[in-house]
């Protein structure tokens, strides 16, 4: 069975045709040369800029996967999270080619997407991170640009939202970090570089929400710490303040790590999960990677983390996450009643 | 073209070879510490179109230069604070620093936006035939587009068509290459203070307080909206503040007064978030706008058709956009905010006082 599949939800326009759980072909507006408006390093979330990519980013999945449109048995669209104004355009295109084709409409929450990441296969039907088996319950910890939530997935479409951030993401945190550090946008992967260099004990950062019972977190307080003694620090050290950043950018990433192992923990503690996945473009970060995959086997727990190619956002997360619904048949009945859901939760049950 | 095998005794050969093919407008393929990259003259038209031609397809398509060091890239980009900390530290290495261009290359090599990337490779030869060439060289993978990344001269051959192996002039092989990544791109432009500083707006006889607490400034917020008609007009609070300063635990409070259970979660990286107040039909918008360049970038947002009565429209980094919040001055209620760190853990907050 044929999906094409496609994910707007924020600044790239992703398309992808998979075969099943097979990737045929996965495309990302930011890795195509398509006009010469729409590219650069800051992202520009505007409507008309995936307007614009939106068709020759389809025409390009389907010419990689070698696969007409008309082939095509069922489309997929990311419904939310996300930017009301992005998403209303994947949403208006799958709309559109699902009526003029005739054809099933599945819509899928991006989060949900980022979760499958990890059930995905190449062409040849093999898992793309090894993955031997899935068990439930499975825990899930999804941390992105603008997501950082703990998951418990019971079985396939079946979630309970234990705990998500109050105020900035992960990788939120991570981008206002690197601002007073000097590092530029975006900051993950610059403080990811500087940190393989620096010492990691060197400055002790409070961990947030240690206090508290829930499983949600919070940047807000460590962002302000941090802040802080950056400014410290600047007048502490002057001309020789950049000595000591690779020993920030480890401290930060550490303190980052330990904030979400803490609260993983407690859920395992309580929930005892078989496994534990990650999702989400911060999870590309190795040093995160690295500290769950050795708690993991301190705590004899499956660790499951997505091919890097797969972490941030892509359309291939869709289609196969809509494939699993797919065989749930949870089908669009109505679809020209179908809205963009912006503030959708991974636990809500969309009816269209 | 020709292929020189790199040796340890036959470097100086290599580069006099190199720079000759660069003069001439011709293509060089070249390793560095991530894959084999292709070099053309970005200063030369007639070399940057070869290139072009080479790679196929990415007209229009920005591309980064490799230069030796940080003295030579002053020559073609504004290096700020941002960039300078940046090339202090981890250059050479496998990271590409984007900056304000200084137009010296060719337009076809800087992005549309006027910004050029730059990278020092962290590969000897490399760096000595930079400095000698006395410019920077084209510093793209030597893949054509969509194909795949170089580690050996082989992934070029057999991913390229004869046409396009005819119009490189020179390959320098260094055998396999480390399987690095290619570089991680970063941009330093967006911290410019000065951008910033002069959107700043300043309020004649503020009106002032002092948030000993984020439930303070929340208190702030929920009292200064008690005192607005709503739905007379569009509500627009514009924020100004430092990181931390209190802008985000503002608009929770906002959200809490107007009766949204929601969460309210930091709208950096989806640029705003939406939350809707069914019974009243008032939609509250909270924005981000740190990341913008331009303030068009604001209209793309849909802030035209946010600004409709009884709408609420809470603005972080207000600063960026001031003068189309300007522009609309009349049609909105618009409220000016700016958060400062105090002493001791409190933050002073003025607000412009119109309303009260």
């Amino acid at each position: 069975m044929k999906i094409l599949a496609v994910d707007t939800s924020c600044d790239e326009t992703s398309a992808s045709v998979c075969n099943n759980d097979m990737i045929l072909s996965n495309i990302v507006s930011s890795q195509v040369d398509l006009h010469k408006k729409w590219r650069g390093v800051v992202p520009i979330i505007a409507k008309r800029a995936h307007q614009e990519r939106i068709d020759p980013v389809i025409e390009l999945a389907l010419k990689r996967a070698k696969t007409k449109i008309e082939d095509i048995d069922v489309f997929a669209v990311t419904v939310g999270p996300g930017l009301a104004i992005a998403l209303e355009v994947g949403i208006e295109k799958i709309k559109e080619l699902s009526i003029k084709h005739k054809k099933t409409l599945v819509l899928v929450n991006h989060m949900e997407g980022h979760i499958y990441s990890n059930f995905t296969k190449n062409s040849k039907n093999n898992y793309f991170n090894n993955l031997k088996s899935i068990k439930f319950p499975l825990l899930c910890v999804l941390v992105s640009g603008g997501h950082t939530e703990i998951v418990l997935m019971k079985d396939h479409g079946k979630y309970e939202l234990l705990g998500q951030t109050l105020d900035d993401a992960v990788g939120e945190a991570f981008d206002k970090i690197a601002r007073p550090l000097m590092l530029g946008y975006p900051g993950g992967p610059i403080i990811e570089e500087f940190a393989k260099k620096g010492n990691s004990e060197k400055f002790k950062l409070p961990i947030p929400m240690q206090r508290r019972s829930d499983y949600n977190f919070s940047y807000s307080g460590l962002k302000t710490e941090c802040f802080v003694r950056i400014k410290n620090l600047k007048k502490e050290f002057g001309e020789n303040f950049h000595n000591i950043v690779p020993d920030f950018c480890a401290s930060f990433q550490k303190t980052i790590s330990d904030s979400l192992i803490f609260k993983v923990k407690k859920v395992i503690e309580k929930y005892k999960p078989k496994q534990l996945l990650l999702g989400g473009g911060v999870v590309v970060n190795n040093y995160i990677r690295k500290r769950f995959r050795e708690e993991m086997k301190k705590l004899n727990i499956d660790f499951i983390a997505p091919n890097k190619k797969l972490c941030g956002d892509n359309a291939a997360m869709i289609g196969v996450c809509a494939y699993y619904k797919i065989i749930r048949k949870e089908f669009v009945k109505n679809i020209e009643k179908v809205d963009r859901l912006p503030n959708i939760e991974i636990n809500q049950k969309v009816s269209y | 073209m020709e292929t020189i095998k790199l040796s340890d005794t036959n470097q100086e050969e290599v580069i006099t070879k190199s720079i000759n093919t660069l003069n001439s407008g011709g293509l060089v393929v070249y390793p560095t510490e991530t894959c084999y990259g292709i070099a053309a003259d970005p200063t030369s038209k007639k070399a940057v179109e070869k290139l072009l031609k080479y790679k196929k397809k990415r007209e229009g398509k920005a591309i980064s230069v490799a230069v030796c060091d940080k003295k030579m890239a002053k020559e073609y980009v504004e290096i700020n604070e941002t960039a300078e900390n940046i090339y202090n530290n981890y250059l050479p290495g496998p990271i590409t620093v984007v900056s304000k261009s200084k137009g010296k290359v060719d337009k076809m090599v800087e992005a549309e936006d006027g910004t050029l990337g730059i990278r020092i490779p962290k590969y000897d030869i490399i760096l000595k035939l930079i400095k000698k060439f006395g410019k920077p060289i084209t510093a793209t993978s030597a893949n054509a587009s969509y194909k795949k990344t170089p580690y050996t001269i082989k992934d070029i051959l057999n991913n390229t068509s004869k046409r396009q192996q005819d119009l490189i002039n020179l390959i320098i092989d260094a055998g396999k290459l480390l399987k690095n990544k290619p570089s991680t791109v970063i941009n330093t432009t967006l911290n410019e203070i000065k951008i910033l500083r002069e959107g700043d707006v300043n309020l004649k006889s503020p009106k002032l307080l002092i948030s000993k607490s984020e439930r303070e400034t929340k208190d702030l917020a929920n009292s200064l909206l008690k005192n607005i008609d709503i739905g007379k007009k569009p509500i627009v609070f514009a924020l100004q503040g430092e990181l931390g300063t209190g802008k985000t635990q503002f608009a929770k409070g906002l959200a809490k007064s107007l009766g949204i259970e929601q969460n309210v979660r930091s709208p950096t990286f989806f640029l705003v978030r939406e939350y809707d107040i069914k019974e009243k039909n008032i939609k509250l918008f909270h924005l981000d706008t740190y990341r913008m360049f331009k303030q068009e970038e604001f209209d793309d947002l849909g802030f035209k058709n946010m600004i409709e009565k009884p709408n609420i429209i809470v603005i972080e980094w207000a600063e960026k956009v001031s003068k189309i919040l300007r522009e609309t001055r009349d049609s909105v209620e618009l409220i000016w905010i700016k958060l400062y760190y105090h002493e001791k853990n409190t933050r002073k907050i003025e607000y412009s006082d119109k309303i009260l």
